[in-house]
């Protein structure tokens, strides 16, 4: 066949740039709506799981439905709640967050840079006790920044659960998070010493049982230690003073009178 | 032109098979393997994509100017893949999220447009379209096999339903950890390659002539 | 400055392209034996590397992801479905431009790189390379300081199984496992070797 002219490439290549673009554009149309809601839905999901997994919990919630579960915005400095501002709104509008604080490198361990002013948290309820924290975390992985949720009793110190909805960790070792065998290594926990100092942390080797270390300690996942050494970095600066710190103490104080009115 | 089109169809499978053969796309191939899941949703992909863009490059022949060959199947491939991680994404999320960017790879997969290239741009849009089905089915095949047996012997399980009892869940079996790492794959598909040269001896490859002295060398030592 | 250093060392050796992700290997299994060629190909790859990665990283910030056309008053308008397209049309056109540089001022160089130069753009590795910069969110200088570490931890890796292959010529392997199965072993070997590197960080 002749080499045809440069009229004639260059109609065969817009033409094939044509088809291309409306089966391409078309089929990400037609599909986005179907990928949101996966989305939402998956976001749900891993809140519901997380829920899920704490004894008890899930049929109280059940049986109440979802009002039993509040939003509610915390300012991060004083762990108040800040009634003020709207939580859905807040969740719509910047994922949940507000404001962005710079910290100086020694004192941004999980390496993200700053923290907001405000965040959302939620909290499920008994009666007007809050039975259960869920508070969104973050942190530098291994391969990448890792964000999800930890649930914290109403006595704001014992851990509930923990699930990363979103890394982008090494599969079939870092992506370990997100399995059910190593999020349950979480449950029961503690994470404040008596003087209130964070002693949770990630290891490599549980220490001996009987150890004063033993409730603090969480088993890493073996062949990924830069991943879960990342998670123990990153949970210690939420439950630390820079985070969620003095909303926990908050609600240990409430918890220590008796189990009494709300941390406001 | 006319071809026997079962043939067609079942040559890539075993004889020549696009990896263990043709030794192409090995890199979607190694790194999703770890699951039996992922394995056959890659597979899926694969399938696909080929057959698809195997029929429209077979359409596009007699079109298409050399000059921009090429570019235009890379622009075909291209599209094809994103509308399958589109639907990836829409009907299997969970699974899109752990294939990651190797969807987006399969437009540099060797099959696909090596295919493309020594068969699509020479035979009829039947033909092409089966042999992409073919080599497909091939491809799938292998990722299926290399999927299944790092999973079980990994893992204990296959497609999530446990099959041996792990130890660390109260069973007898300790998995073999190596398995799960990206080497083992690699060590798998040199066994099956030796496996299928076993069984179709005409597929080994001739020796490296060597240099008179080292062949004396090795008489003399006998 | 250290933590660039870090993802230089972390991208050539613990998470090399070849040898934990196995990508851009076909090319390279089923033609080359020989380091001299295997290096040629190698800097080739990696000059590639260093320049489309930046380059499909300022596209992705500017013109795909959601929110990068709010200056024109269109916050909403999410490209992100293209970055398949773009990062394989930018390569494809990067390499030719490079092939035409190539023939006008180093012609010595690309006779030598002959039927390679073109290949380059269909290696999954320099591909590889801009969708894992879209997946990790790089910034322009991670991104070359990642496309630079990829594209040298790439050459690297592909002179040493040349280098083993030359050797290897001399073995005597089951003749079913001759050629691509022993091949096949031994990159495996390779890997996990490097899987060694996993944990070294630089301070």
């Amino acid at each position: 066949m002749a080499e045809p002219g440069p009229g004639r490439t260059l109609l065969v290549a817009l033409a094939v740039c044509g088809v291309c673009s409306l089966v391409v554009t078309g089929s990400v149309v037609l599909l986005r709506p179907f990928q949101v809601e996966n989305q939402q839905r998956e976001r749900e999901r891993r809140v519901r799981a997380l829920v899920d997994g704490l004894p008890g919990v899930s049929d109280l919630v059940e049986a109440a439905g979802e009002a039993r579960i509040e939003l509610r915005v915390v300012e991060l400095a004083t762990g108040a709640y800040a009634t003020s501002r709207d939580a859905s709104a807040l969740l719509e509008k910047s994922d949940g967050a507000e404001g962005e604080v710079p910290l100086p490198p020694e004192r941004d361990p999980a390496g993200i840079g700053y923290v907001p002013t405000h965040v959302v948290v939620y909290e499920l309820r008994r009666g007007d006790r809050v039975d259960t924290a869920i508070l969104p975390i973050h942190g530098q992985g291994y391969l990448s920044m890792m964000r999800g949720y930890l649930a914290v009793a109403g006595d704001g110190e014992t851990v509930r659960g923990i699930a990363f909805t979103e890394h982008h960790e090494t599969p079939g070792l870092g992506s370990e998070v997100e399995s059910p065998e190593w999020q349950a290594r979480w449950q029961g926990r503690r994470l404040y010493g008596s003087d209130g100092e964070v002693r949770i942390r990630v290891v490599k080797t549980l220490p001996a049982a009987g150890s004063p270390d033993a409730p603090y300690v969480v088993q890493g996942i073996s062949g990924a230690t830069l991943t879960s050494a990342g998670v123990s970095e990153l949970v210690r600066f939420w439950v630390g003073p820079d985070g969620f710190g003095p909303y926990l103490e908050r609600l240990r104080a409430a918890a220590g009178s008796e189990g009494e009115g709300d941390p406001s | 032109m006319s071809e026997p089109t079962l043939r067609t169809l079942t040559r890539p499978l075993v004889d020549e098979n696009p990896i263990t053969l043709q030794i192409l796309g090995i890199c979607s191939a190694l790194a999703i393997t770890r699951r039996l899941d992922t394995a056959l949703l890659m597979g899926l992909s694969v399938i696909f994509v080929l057959t698809l863009s195997n029929a429209s490059i077979s359409l596009l022949r007699r079109q298409v100017p050399r000059s921009i060959r090429l570019i235009v199947q890379i622009t075909v491939i291209a599209s094809l893949v994103t509308v399958v991680d589109q639907l990836l994404q829409a009907f299997a999320w969970e699974l899109s999220r752990q294939l990651s960017i190797f969807v987006g790879l399969i437009i540099t997969n060797c099959v696909v447009l090596g295919r493309g290239e020594s068969f699509a741009l020479s035979h009829g849009v039947r033909a092409s379209a089966l042999d992409g089905l073919g080599n497909g089915l091939g491809y799938a095949g292998v990722l299926a096999l290399v999927g299944g047996v790092r999973e079980l012997l990994g893992s204990g399980s296959l497609l999530g339903v446990t099959i041996l009892d792990r130890v660390d869940a109260g069973g007898w079996y300790q998995p073999a950890a190596l398995l799960l790492l990206p080497p083992s794959a690699f060590f798998l598909l040199g066994f099956l390659v030796w496996g299928v040269r076993a069984l179709r001896p005409e597929q080994v490859e001739a020796p490296e002539p060597r240099p008179e002295a080292a062949q004396t060398a090795v008489a003399g030592g006998r | 400055m250290s933590s660039l250093l870090d993802l230089f060392v972390r991208a050539a050796f613990v998470e090399n392209l070849a040898l934990s992700f196995f990508l851009g290997m076909c090319m390279f299994l089923a033609v080359s034996r020989h380091v001299s060629t295997a290096l040629g190909f190698g800097v080739a790859v990696m000059v590639v590397q260093t320049l489309t990665v930046p380059l499909n990283q300022l596209i992705y910030t500017h013109l795909l992801r959601p929110g990068a056309w709010s200056w024109a008053g269109l916050p909403e308008l999410d490209l992100s479905f293209l970055a398949l397209i773009t990062s394989i049309g930018v390569i494809a056109a990067f390499v030719q431009i490079l092939e035409m540089f190539f023939d006008r001022h180093l012609p010595a160089l690309a006779r030598a790189l002959g039927i390679y130069l073109p290949l380059i753009t269909v290696n999954c590795a320099i591909l590889g390379g801009s969708l894992f910069m879209i997946e990790r969110d790089y910034d322009f200088v991670e991104s070359v300081v990642y496309g630079a570490g990829s594209g040298f931890g790439w050459v690297l890796a592909i002179c040493l199984l040349a280098g083993v292959r030359t050797k290897l010529e001399y073995a005597d392997p089951p003749e079913g496992l001759r050629g691509l199965g022993l091949t096949f072993v031994v990159v495996g070997l390779i890997s996990l070797g490097f899987m060694g590197f996993a944990g070294i960080e630089l301070r």
